[in-house]
């Protein structure tokens, strides 16, 4: 177990490293960081503030080799970009933002508790009221309530995010006003004002794939062999429905579930920036409006960090949980 | 685990009968009945508040409030009137004897900064400090510093020994190293400060000039110019957790930035410190509202201005809220439901709030007023005149090829179909209001006339747009750094009104990087742009197209790298007059130039439409940067009385869903309880 | 470039009558086909509209007059396809808004060019709905369909190259594809495409990026368990080439699969190009771009829907109908309706 442990660690770790290269590839090689800060600093911008801007952000070495240092040091290597990127990211030292100087790992942590306060809710919700129909369905499978249901997930599943967010601020904020249009406080007295129509929105949106997804699982439970043993004990519907057959999907539904957990942090893109919630997916976005490079670079990475972690822990956790895994 | 769906149906339904009374759409935690708050928005945060640097109008909304200046506008006078802030006087320039002028400001007593921890740097519990002339001679050496980087050095590049201080301290900074490891304020010190700039004792400030420049008082009229705490940068350095000092805001105004949260709110709270609230400033100009003889009858009759207010100690609100708003339609939103509390019309909302050029009746029952300006800017379509087909370097062909394309833009209707007519169609650069302006004036090749066109491009050498050379439309690039789907429809008005001739212009949107990059390599043909004026001076709109301010030669604002060797004569004729008859001849003179030359395409001068609520008392629209925030007030009982009724949610659709749900199941647990039993 | 999408219509079309007699001569593929056609009848001529029209909107020529009062003298030294032939956007425009079947202008009750011929109303620039309408297909399937047809066949080599033949080119790949698929997609296109810059060509590329991983894991995962089958043994037992069983056994097994996740990318494609246009790094001209423009227009007073309406009806019809067919398709092939992992 142990050793298998390490393995998956370790081969976790790689990938880091892999993502760590893609992402100096794009942001290095194919973007020129000359452009970034003559971008950053301004066409007026004496080379003195130019030069002094690039040092400050680390753009300022040459890309692999550093010809100012002989073929035999190591530093000839080392004071590169390459090394450096790779350096600050594994320490977690994001530097500065490209487009206002903000040290990034500060805002990334102002941003997730918003972050966090939309999509926790979202995801909690959207899985109680997925599994909720699902189950609904499954109950009432081959009746008219199952196939008005599937054909209302396919005909959700074809509607763009967008125009569930365009239209259910529309109704909702504009028409109804049962909520602020937009917004966002960290008071959590007044949060839950602002978030409640985002957290609708979302769960809206998501309904359809889900609720096809868990009836999917749920319908193959409930032809397995120990539902028609209860069945055959005596065991009520809806009794089968809920002490067996959600219990035994749950398994299934939840390791598709923590998958999506890095999506916590990385935050719903949309909904935040449509609703002008302060989180991390706003600051993805304000990164693209405003080309700031280095604050995408590090939403890229963490992102993939948090994914990495999540797939570790589903492994690891699937491993212990069910002894026919086999320790590859 | 006992989750029956029957129990999670009831828990359903328990929540929404619980969540139903909360169904609030305000944004605020408290009603906030009895404070003095005012609500605002901003889009986007300023990228800096330094105010030798902040040079954008969503800055100057902050900085004109934390920050006094030595002189101020009159809130009401217009045309607009200096008076007095920080100085006790508007100084008179003095010619001296070599030729040079002197300005003497004399400063008023007592000043302090508002308290900050950054005075801690002077001793264990200090937290403010009185204001003298060093800390106004440190902020004008810092908009030399080549390391602040301010945008409007040249402006200032008049007082004397100023561009020689930048070099001298550049050449310091980068030979020195342990002068280069000192303060920025021991660094200006070590140099003996600017030589222009004399502090003669505490309260004596002055300031001289190379050569009269009559314009740069309206300068010490903005936020570059305010005393800085030398505390303040030096402590501020964005290290250890500090803030920048970009961010971190210290002036002696009357209100102080408390919350700088970028993504979310600014709150500028009222600062016990400010010279006004002493009993020796309590008269200064800018400390009292205006007296009942300077308030117009037309502000009195409009609602603009309470004349009860006359005289009384400024300032009246206790805190402003700018909350973050990055969305035009919610913002507009907010404000009808009463949330916040002035704010522009948009023009997806325009013909719901004006009708007839005046309010709508539906608004004008909620009690709101609508203010419109015309903003002392312009916006335009400009040639790069480098480029070699729409340049000077095809003579003769080009002007024609300018002067075709010109009459074919047809502005009123862009503004109608894009600004539903809020602007003024432009002439000439000047906009209306402005010495100089003729409202008679009718640029000849601004009124859209096809066949002229058509005959001026045939003798250009395009008959019917053709490209004699590649036997094919004349091919050109729009080129623009906005790749939204909104902005591109703008630009599309102007290449389909170009096409009507027989010209290909291709929209070339890059993103915004890559667009500077163009204009940094001159690689552009056709560009979209806008000015605002900084101070109401024809110079600052005709040194746009002078040969000194040229992107290509010296990177300035001349983005059309406009060059004429008599307009540059008659600019350095007119630039520092006094407002004559022979200076409007002048004006006449160059926008005669520029009216065949055609280096742009005036387009229109912005109208802006500001709807207020009935609550909000003494705002007058300002087309400058200014403290306005001082002078307002608000009646929160009223607003808060008709933000509840504006805001009554409307439940029976949720109702109705629910009962629609209950009904469509209903049949299906009858028919299973059936088969069951 | 009008050579270039003549060319690609014509393979396209090569392409579609070789793969039709293929799939008339399979047994197995001609009865699941018919199956679908019983089934899903109207979505299969819905698709087909959609493929028409974007094929007829691919072939354009220059020359040719342009039809009614022309206030666009470029138009015609423009290759303008089929569809621009049909509708005459030079002529067929307004001022600004009216309303579907209009006699006069939305705002300004001013006379129209041509009342009440625009079936969708025009925006805000006086242009046809429809006819925007209509070129957002094209759009439409070249994201979703021009990136699936580039990045399957490379998916597949790499996938069934990593499952068949394991070892150190099954290592490589792996560790490409879980690099790749560990960025959370939304995230990486985003970076791909602000990095690459805006452009068609840019924004399938990043989308292609982004899309292959799917396809490679599952080619991969499916041809390792193609490998141990009995028949691959004995293939293999008979002396067999490698190339022979790859294009022989493992590649005819992974047909269903391929058409199934083809369908689900095509769709996913689709809908994410709509999130690209409204952070402004979309297609130009395409639908989502539309919704964004028209997004603000709810707010006006009277309400201008028509043009977000059409866009989203346009989108939603597309997806709705390849949702359709590829649900119908997967029981088709897959007797067990058993779900695939993503």
């Amino acid at each position: 177990m142990f050793a298998y442990l390490v393995r998956r660690i370790a081969y976790g770790f790689v990938t880091v490293l892999g993502v760590l290269m893609l992402l100096f590839v794009l942001f290095f090689a194919i973007a020129d960081p000359d452009d970034i800060a003559r971008k950053a600093v301004g066409e007026r911008a004496s080379a003195e503030v130019y030069e002094q801007w690039k040092k400050n952000h680390g753009y300022d070495k040459p890309l692999i080799v550093n010809t100012d240092h002989g073929a035999a040091e190591f530093a000839r290597y080392t004071d590169t970009l390459f090394f450096d990127h790779y350096r600050r990211m594994l320490t977690f030292d994001f530097g500065r933002s490209d487009a206002d100087d903000s040290p990034i790992a500060g805002r990334i942590l102002a941003g997730a508790v918003p972050s966090l306060s939309l999509t926790v809710p979202l995801f909690v919700i959207g899985l109680g009221v997925g599994v909720f129909f699902a189950l609904l369905v499954a109950f009432f499978r081959d009746t008219y309530v199952d196939r008005s249901v599937l054909v209302l997930c396919m005909l959700a599943m074809s509607i763009a995010s967008l125009i569930y967010i365009i239209g259910g601020q529309y109704l909702i904020g504009m028409l109804l006003r049962w909520f602020p249009i937009s917004g966002f406080d960290p008071d959590p007295t007044v949060a839950y004002r602002f978030l409640a129509l985002p957290v609708l929105i979302g769960v809206v949106s998501g309904f359809g794939a889900d609720v096809r997804l868990y009836r999917t699982v749920f319908l193959e439970e409930t032809n397995r062999d120990y539902v028609r043993t209860a069945r055959a004990k005596g065991c009520g519907d809806i009794r089968v429905m809920t002490a067996h057959v959600l219990r035994n999907a749950l398994i299934p539904i939840l390791t598709n579930v923590v998958l999506a957990i890095p999506f916590l942090f990385t935050g719903a893109l949309l909904l935040e920036s449509f609703f002008g919630i302060p989180g991390l997916g706003s600051l993805t976005v304000e990164a693209i409006h405003g080309n700031d490079f280095s604050t995408l670079r590090t939403m890229v990475y963490i992102g993939a960090l948090l994914f990495i972690l999540g797939q570790i822990l589903t492994d690891v956790s699937y491993t212990l949980a069910d002894p026919r895994v086999r320790l590859r | 685990m006992k989750l029956s769906p029957i129990g999670f149906a009831s828990f359903c339904c328990l929540a929404v009968a619980l969540l139903v009374p909360a169904c609030t759409n305000n944004p605020y935690p408290n009603e906030g009945g009895e404070t003095r708050v005012f609500y605002s928005s901003f889009a986007e945060a300023p990228r800096t508040l330094d105010p030798a640097v902040a040079y954008t109008t969503s800055a100057h909304v902050i900085t004109a409030n934390v920050f006094d200046t030595l002189l101020e506008y009159h809130y009401l006078k217009r045309p607009y009137e200096l008076i007095p802030a920080l100085a006790e006087n508007v100084p008179e320039p003095r010619e001296m004897a070599d030729g040079r002028v002197s300005l003497l400001f004399r400063l008023r007593d007592g000043v302090s900064f508002q308290r900050d921890r950054a005075f801690e740097l002077n001793g264990e519990g200090i937290d403010t400090r009185i204001v003298t002339a060093q800390d106004f001679a440190f902020q004008i050496a810092r908009l030399a510093d080549p390391a602040v980087n301010s945008p409007v050095f040249e402006n200032f590049a008049s007082i004397t020994g100023l561009r020689a201080f930048r070099t001298l301290l550049s050449e310091r900074r980068s030979g020195d190293t342990d002068f280069a490891a000192l303060r920025a304020d021991q660094q200006y010190m070590a140099l003996g400060g600017v030589p222009g700039v004399l502090v003669n004792g505490d309260n004596e400030l002055e300031i001289i000039l190379d050569q009269p420049n009559p314009q740069i008082l309206y300068w010490f009229a903005m936020p570059f110019t305010t005393p800085v705490p030398w505390e303040a940068v030096a402590y501020y350095d964005g290290n250890e957790g500090r803030d920048r000092f970009a961010d971190h805001p210290v002036g002696t105004g009357p209100y102080a930035l408390t919350v700088y949260d970028k993504q979310f709110r600014f709150v500028l709270e009222r600062n016990a410190l400010w010279y006004g609230a002493q009993s020796e400033h309590r008269d200064a100009p800018g400390a009292a509202f205006p007296a009942l003889s300077d308030i117009s009858d037309e502000d009195i009759a409009s609602g603009r201005i309470e004349p009860a207010y006359a005289g009384r100690a400024l300032p009246f609100l206790e805190r402003i809220e700018f909350r973050r708003e990055r969305e035009s339609i919610p913002r507009f939103n907010k404000l009808l439901q009463g949330y916040y509390d002035d704010g522009g019309v948009i023009k997806e909302s325009f013909d719901a709030v004006v009708e007839n050029d005046d309010l709508s009746p539906e608004m004008a029952e909620l009690g709101m007023r609508l203010d419109k300006v015309v903003e002392p800017g312009v916006y335009y379509i400009g040639f790069n005149m480098d480029d070699d087909v729409v340049g000077r370097a095809a003579g003769d062909r080009s002007r024609k090829l300018r002067q075709a394309m010109s009459l074919v833009v047809d502005v009123g209707q862009y503004l109608e179909i894009f600004l539903n007519g809020r602007g003024v169609p432009a002439h000439s650069p000047l906009p209306p209001g402005l010495f100089g302006y003729d409202p008679d004036y009718r640029n000849p090749y601004r009124s859209v006339d096809v066949d002229r066109a058509r005959s001026l491009l045939a003798e250009a050498g395009y008959p019917g747009g053709i490209d004699l050379e590649t036997n094919a439309p004349l091919k050109l690039t729009f080129d623009t750094g906005d790749t939204s789907a909104q902005g591109r429809l703008r630009y599309q008005f102007f290449v389909s009104a170009w096409r009507t001739l027989g010209i290909d212009v291709e929209i070339a949107a890059t993103n915004y990087n890559k667009f500077q990059e163009k204009v940094r390599s001159g690689a552009y043909q056709i560009f979209f742009w806008g000015w605002i004026a900084d101070y109401p001076d024809p110079e600052n709109f005709l040194f746009l197209l002078e040969s000194a301010s040229a992107r290509s030669a010296t990177e300035g604002p001349n983005t059309a790298n406009f060059m004429d060797a008599r307009y540059d004569e008659l600019f350095a004729a007119m630039e520092n007059r006094a407002n004559d008859t022979r200076r409007i001849e002048i004006i006449r003179e160059l926008t005669g130039i520029l009216e065949t030359e055609r280096p742009w395409i005036e387009l229109f001068h912005p109208e802006a439409y500001t709807l207020r609520h009935s609550w909000l008392l003494n705002a007058k629209p300002m087309g400058l940067s200014y403290p306005v925030f001082k002078y307002r007030d608000i009646d929160p009982d009223l607003r808060a009385e008709r933000r509840l009724a504006w805001n009554k949610p409307l439940m029976w659709p949720l109702y109705a869903f629910i009962l629609f749900i209950v009904a469509a199941t209903l049949p299906a647990i009858r028919t299973l309880y059936r088969e069951r039993t | 470039m009008p050579w270039i999408s003549n060319i690609a219509v014509l393979v396209l079309v090569a392409l579609g009558f070789l793969g039709w007699r293929t799939i008339r001569r399979n047994r197995l593929w001609s009865e699941a086909l018919r199956a679908l056609w019983r089934r899903r009848r109207i979505s299969l001529v819905i698709i087909a509209v959609y493929v028409v029209i974007a094929l007829l909107d691919s072939i354009a020529w220059v020359g040719g007059t342009v039809s009614g009062d022309v206030s666009d003298a470029v138009a015609a030294f423009k290759p303008r396809s089929i569809i621009d032939r049909i509708i005459a956007p030079e002529a067929f425009k307004e001022l600004s808004y009216s309303a579907p079947f209009a006699e006069a202008g939305f705002y300004d009750d001013a006379p129209l060019n041509h009342p009440g011929a625009h079936v969708l109303g025009t925006d805000i620039l006086g242009q046809d709905v429809l006819y925007r309408a209509l070129k957002g297909v094209r759009v439409a399937l070249l994201i979703g369909g021009l990136t699936s047809l580039i990045v399957i066949p490379i998916a597949l080599a790499f996938g069934v190259a990593a499952g068949y033949f394991g070892g150190r080119i099954d290592d490589v790949v792996f560790f490409v594809m879980s690099t790749l698929a560990s960025v959370p997609s939304l995230l990486l296109l985003i970076a791909l495409i602000m990095v690459l810059g805006i452009g068609t060509v840019q924004v399938c590329v990043a989308l292609g990026v982004t899309g292959w991983v799917g396809f490679c894991r599952l080619s991969r995962g499916e041809t390792l368990k193609l490998r141990e089958a009995d028949y691959v043994q004995a293939a293999r037992a008979l002396g067999v080439s490698h190339a022979g069983i790859i294009l022989r056994h493992i590649l005819p097994n992974l047909a269903h699969l391929i058409v199934i996740t083809f369908a689900l990318q095509f769709t996913g494609l689709v809908l994410a190009e709509t999130i690209l246009s409204y952070l402004g790094i979309g297609l130009d001209g395409s639908w989502g771009q539309m919704i964004d423009q028209a997004r603000d227009e709810l707010s006006r007073d009277p309400i201008v829907w028509w043009n977000l309406a059409a866009a989203s009806c346009a989108l939603f019809t597309l997806v709705l109908c390849v949702n359709l067919c590829a649900d119908a398709m997967r029981d088709i092939l897959d007797p067990r309706t058993r779900r695939e992992e993503q």
